[in-house]
């Protein structure tokens, strides 16, 4: 299989970036996809507390840590790598990776990539959209509305959003709905995988005592999103990208 | 393997339908038979079991997640208590789609624990569907169609609907005996324990006073309609080894 980047950003913080990325590895796991992640919360991580075994901690602006990400894609056994890009860090991070030539090697057929951009409910995050758009043209570009802190998106003329879109060819939205707070809290308290947390399983692989509630809240949000990556047909893009190879 | 213990759901689609008075004998039931069962009452608003019990029944607002955790972590615990939810007409559907969407029934078959929904149909066509679908839903759940006497039978048109047809048909029935007017009046007084008053003795001639301030015959009615349903509630409970879903 063709080794592939799924680079995991906004520029704007406090949109749950890295909850998004617990769903894709949880989501991946599920399908039999393996998958490795860096989590580029220099230096303690974020990502890395909730999925140890799969997560490196990286600084994405060094070029020895540039390296441990970029130049492993073709030795390591796991052809999936998400990268979890911490805020504000989207449009360098992208940058790096022209400036190393990574996206012609993406041209050339050599790995491939997708993006998913993380939006949060204002217009400031929708004008990121037209700073991302020159890097995200001829990739596989996913903008994705997270509800996780506000039920209502975009709250002005939905032609202003459209027309932001539009400046991306073939740029999929992605709806990640709202999880109940106190449930989000517990999660995140808890520290596993959210499929862990659901299975009420602690990070010892002993009895979680969580709450039957809050997990029932937990497992039936995930569904949700499963669905939307099954949708997208999330692995199915990730495999055809190595059969069209 | 460890005795299993029941959670009652008494449900209905309406209200005055009969549930907190259903909710009340099995919880006097339970006590009688020297349990400490677990009672709540989701009506954060009217509280009608929880002034019927009140040093025991939790109110359970349902709109509230502590709450909603409270109920359902409860319910599904580990242990021997029996369990009774008064489920208020008003939060029917949000209780359903909790107990859905926590996949409720297989966490509490894991701790021992087996829920049983008692669904009350009243005379209107709208509560006989809602029963059809709430068991349809819920087919891995024993679910118990009560009949309450004291409401007597629908129209005729009803009683050719298709959804009260099924319902009419299904087994295990529990039958609400009827009350009379004494009865109901005695059982308005919140005061009234029906596990303490089967507890007295019959009459005012031993040594014992007797508090509730009713008369002979009043007691002696009242009596007779709590043994039915406590007999009632007996035998539909020793016979749960047969119902469908029971321990699945």
């Amino acid at each position: 299989m063709k080794p592939v980047v799924l680079l995991i950003g906004a520029d704007k913080g406090g949109v749950g970036k890295t909850t998004i990325a617990r769903t894709v590895l949880d989501y991946l796991a599920a399908n039999g996809t393996p998958a490795r992640a860096f989590d580029t919360e220099f230096p303690r991580g974020t990502l890395k507390r909730f999925h140890p075994n799969l997560t490196e901690v990286v600084d994405i602006t060094t070029a020895a840590d540039q390296m441990k990400v970029l130049d492993t894609l073709t030795t390591s056994d796991v052809k999936v790598s998400v990268v979890d890009v911490r805020a504000g860090a989207l449009l360098s991070t992208l940058k790096t990776f022209t400036e190393v030539g990574f996206f012609d090697l993406v041209r050339t057929g050599e790995f491939n990539f997708m993006l998913f951009h993380v939006v949060g409910p204002s217009v400031a995050s929708l004008e990121e959209i037209g700073d991302i758009t020159p890097y995200a043209g001829g990739h596989q570009y996913f903008v994705v509305k997270n509800f996780i802190n506000e039920t209502s998106f975009f709250d002005w003329h939905p032609e202003i959003y459209r027309s932001y879109l539009e400046k991306v060819k073939d740029a999929v939205q992605l709806n990640i709905p709202k999880l109940n707070e106190m449930a989000c809290e517990q999660v995140d308290l808890a520290g596993v995988p959210l499929s862990t947390f659901i299975a009420n399983k602690d990070t010892r692989g002993e009895n979680g005592d969580y709450s039957l509630v809050l997990r029932g809240y937990v497992r039936t949000w995930l569904n949700q999103i499963s669905g939307e990556y099954d949708r997208i047909r999330l692995v199915d893009q990730l495999a055809r990208q190595a059969i069209a190879a | 393997m460890s005795e299993v213990s029941f959670a009652a759901i008494v449900a209905s689609l309406h209200g005055r339908s009969g549930k907190t008075l259903l909710a009340r004998a099995l919880g006097d039931y339970f006590i009688l038979s020297g349990q400490k069962p677990y009672l709540f009452d989701t009506d954060a608003v009217e509280r009608g079991l929880q002034m019927l019990f009140p040093r025991d029944a939790i109110v359970i607002d349902l709109a509230i997640v502590r709450d909603q955790m409270l109920l359902f972590d409860t319910l599904a615990e580990r242990s021997p208590q029996m369990r009774v939810v008064d489920v208020t007409h008003r939060s029917l559907t949000k209780f359903f789609e909790l107990m859905r969407d926590t996949d409720f029934m297989s966490e509490a078959r894991s701790r021992d624990v087996e829920p049983v929904i008692f669904y009350i149909p009243d005379r209107k066509i709208d509560s006989f569907q809602a029963g059809m679908i709430l068991r349809d839903n819920f087919s891995d759940c024993p679910f118990v169609v009560v009949e309450n006497a004291f409401l007597g039978e629908p129209k005729s048109n009803i009683r050719q609907d298709r959804a009260y047809r099924s319902l009419k048909a299904h087994q295990p029935r529990f039958v609400m005996p009827k009350l009379d007017n004494g009865v109901v009046d005695a059982l308005e007084d919140c005061a009234l324990s029906l596990s303490n008053f089967m507890r007295q003795p019959m009459s005012r001639d031993g040594e014992v006073p007797i508090p509730d301030g009713l008369s002979c015959d009043l007691r002696i009615t009242l009596r007779a309609w709590v043994f039915k349903i406590f007999q009632e509630i007996h035998r539909v409970t020793a016979a749960r080894h047969s119902w469908k879903g029971y321990g699945s």
